[in-house]
């Protein structure tokens, strides 16, 4: 409570160097502390276990990179939205959220090289007669705010003439939610949630692949610190090499091999 | 000085659909207030005059309205409501909370209301022999909207800043879709800047419309 | 996949816990803002009746401004504002300050209320029965207009306890946030909404029972 009532304090008068962080990495080594921005609602890639404790592949990274730092981790949880404003702010470091590496995107915050790569799949309910990507015409769609299978799926439902049957919700587990209730008939998610979600809940099936292209995803970092995104270019690099990143990925989201990161045709 | 660049450009964009949306906000805010003082009114009636499972509907209904958070009660009228198979769309879990929130509001307001109006005048208005219905809306009534006049545009202001709760729950109105925009460009700060200064703008329309009102209607 | 893991598990004796913990968090970050806004609000109150024109053109539009923009919003832009110059606030800093300035805009003018409720001519005859601007001020104006506000002020202190929930989008884990973890993880909206209300309903309503019985006597 120390530290809130000091930070009461500067706002009372005191107005602190607006100083510009410009070398992260300095500082976070510097500080002790990585502070890291987590998507929880994305079993089995963020969520919290029974304790309600952060679990997680992100959450694993996230504890990696801060070994390979030799600092510690501070867990900050965020939504969809949030993620990527958290880093133009500067309020956290780094950001793992399954953040699709889209050009607009780009234009905010800065992207390391592909470190999980997602295929974007619905869930519908059971009852919804839903079972390839053309049946989805004249149902409700929903989807988290601020995620990639919202803004492509929003591109389609313009050309459909059916932007009013879409649902925004704050977060992927209110989207499951709002289809097993049968508020909305399909889901948008990524294929790893898909299985723990389908065992969950009878009333929910797998629903069909969407036709938009896989979805690479990057951890984030400021956009013009390219020293720290250098580092953490590295680090992908080296969970790979060490294995660690096929550990986790058959730890949490079960398949005997994880995708390969590389873009067929493309150097990088 | 800043590390942070302020692009202002996407928002001035999109002013003119979060305008249609601030209409949104209003219609809203307007219509659940409409239901909320019709619905206030009897509760208030039932809460006054009535016994039994009448009075306790009313009183529960007055009491949880006012001592749980309208957010709570969204989510009650959203996922509550889902979980046993009742599935309202956005725009109706916004309305039926909105109403159910002012309602309870208003009720108190009108139950002062009617206190403030003597018994004595319902008494005098029979003897001149009018019945129960002339008696309460051409007597009662006029002089109890007088005293709740200015409650009511203090709860329409409510009912304003209250619906900003529907972003929470997927709504579009003007926070909603402001949330929806920011979350597109990621200029967080920016477009709920502009937003707060529309809110500004429709609270101080309502206050202005408000007197004006007052100044036709209670000319002495 | 290991069965070992699992993403959705059942509530637990643990999470009554959670929540428990979750709710005095809401009762510490209302009880903060309350107490410092409250000092704050009195103080601005005192400068709105003291200040006359001066006040009203220079804080009494700040603290409009609190009154005219949904918190929610207001929470959202501080949240995002403060990185920006420089403060490095969690959820809960951002939190208590825009309550804290919510609540003083609220208690301002119930304060200055309560100081116009104290007749002239009583502070006229005590200053001329010798006591000093600042004793009028403590021993006359404080004890006579704070029981005449009281109940106003009941009001504010409930209102900013149920609203304290909106601290929730900011991220900090109040007890709203905290059933809408639990009812994403355990998927079991009714009971956890139910429990979140019983809570707040138990703070809430002996409170404003209070307010009112303290109103009834004071009016008599």
């Amino acid at each position: 409570m120390k530290f809130q009532l000091s930070a009461l304090l500067a706002a009372a008068g005191i107005m602190m160097s607006a100083q510009t962080y410009a070398d992260t990495l300095d500082n976070v080594v510097d500080r002790g502390t990585l502070r890291c921005g987590v998507v929880l609602d994305f079993p089995p890639i963020g969520y919290r276990d029974a304790n309600n404790q952060p679990a997680g592949f992100d959450v694993e990274y996230c504890q990696d990179l801060a070994k390979s730092l030799e600092v510690e981790a501070e867990i900050m949880p965020v939504t969809w939205s949030e993620r990527l404003p958290v880093i133009a702010t500067g309020r956290a470091d780094v950001v793992f959220g399954a953040t699709s590496d889209t050009l607009a995107r780009a234009r905010t915050v800065g992207f390391s090289i592909p470190y999980a790569i997602y295929f974007s799949q619905g869930v519908v309910n059971a009852k919804s007669g839903i079972s390839t990507f053309e049946d989805i015409q004249g149902k409700r769609v929903a989807a988290a705010l601020g995620t990639m299978p919202e803004q492509e799926w929003l591109k389609i439902a313009e050309q459909w003439g059916e932007t009013n049957l879409y649902q925004s919700y704050q977060s992927e587990n209110e989207v499951f939610l709002a289809v097993a209730q049968g508020k909305a008939d399909i889901g948008l998610t990524t294929n790893t949630a898909v299985k723990a979600i389908t065992q969950q809940y009878d009333s929910l099936d797998p629903g069909p692949r969407m036709p938009w292209t896989p979805d690479y995803t990057s951890i984030v970092g400021k956009r013009q610190d390219i020293t720290w995104l250098n580092y953490l270019n590295l680090f992908v690099t080296h969970q790979v090499r060490s294995g660690r990143y096929n550990e986790l990925w058959s730890k949490f989201v079960g398949a005997d091999q994880a995708p390969e990161l590389r873009i067929p045709g493309v150097l990088y | 000085m800043f590390d942070y660049n302020f692009h202002w450009r996407p928002v001035l964009r999109t002013l003119p659909d979060l305008i249609q949306a601030g209409l949104t906000t209003l219609e809203v805010a307007t219509l659940s207030m409409v239901i909320g003082i019709l619905l206030g009114l009897c509760l208030a009636l039932a809460r006054m005059n009535m016994t039994g499972p009448l009075k306790w509907l009313a009183v529960t209904w007055i009491e949880l309205a006012r001592n749980t958070p309208a957010l709570f009660q969204l989510f009650f009228f959203g996922f509550g409501l889902g979980a046993i198979g009742i599935n309202l769309t956005p725009y109706t879990i916004i309305l039926a909370g909105l109403s159910f929130n002012c309602a309870g509001y208003l009720a108190e307001n009108f139950r002062g209301g009617f206190q403030a109006v003597p018994d004595t005048q319902l008494k005098a208005a029979r003897c001149l022999g009018m019945n129960a219905w002339q008696a309460y809306t051409r007597i009662v009534i006029p002089q109890v909207f007088r005293v709740v006049y200015h409650p009511i545009t203090n709860q329409m202001v409510w009912a304003v800043l209250m619906s900003s709760l529907g972003m929470l729950i997927g709504f579009r109105e003007l926070s909603g879709e402001t949330q929806f925009f920011a979350s597109r460009t990621f200029r967080i700060f920016e477009y709920f800047a502009v937003t707060a200064v529309l809110y500004y703008v429709i609270v101080k329309l309502i206050l202005a419309v408000s007197r004006l009102l007052a100044m036709r209607l209670f000319r002495y | 996949m290991q069965d070992s893991i699992s993403f959705f598990t059942g509530f637990g004796i643990n999470d009554l816990l959670f929540l428990g913990e979750a709710a005095l968090k809401t009762l510490w970050i209302s009880a903060l803002s309350i107490a410092i806004g409250t000092l704050l609000g009195t103080f601005f109150g005192w400068l709105l009746h003291e200040g006359k024109l001066v006040a009203s053109f220079t804080i009494a539009p700040i603290l409009d401004v609190f009154r005219s923009v949904p918190l929610i919003i207001q929470l959202v832009l501080f949240y995002n504002f403060a990185p920006i110059i420089g403060l490095n606030f969690d959820p809960f800093a951002s939190g208590v300050v825009i309550l804290t300035f919510y609540t003083a805009a609220l208690v301002a003018s119930v304060a200055r209320g309560g100081i116009e409720a104290v007749p002239a001519s009583m502070r006229r005859a005590s200053r001329s029965l010798g006591i000093s601007y600042w004793q009028d001020l403590f021993y006359v104006v404080l004890p006579i207009g704070g029981r005449a506000v009281f109940p106003a002020w009941i009001g504010v202190v409930l209102g900013v306890m149920k609203d304290s929930a909106l601290v929730s989008v900011l991220g900090y884990v109040e007890l709203l946030k905290a059933s809408q973890v639990l009812i994403t993880r355990t998927q079991e909206p009714l009971l956890i909404l139910a429990i979140a209300g019983a809570f707040y309903f138990a703070l809430s309503y002996p409170i404003s029972r209070y307010a009112n019985k303290f109103e009834q006597r004071w009016s008599k």
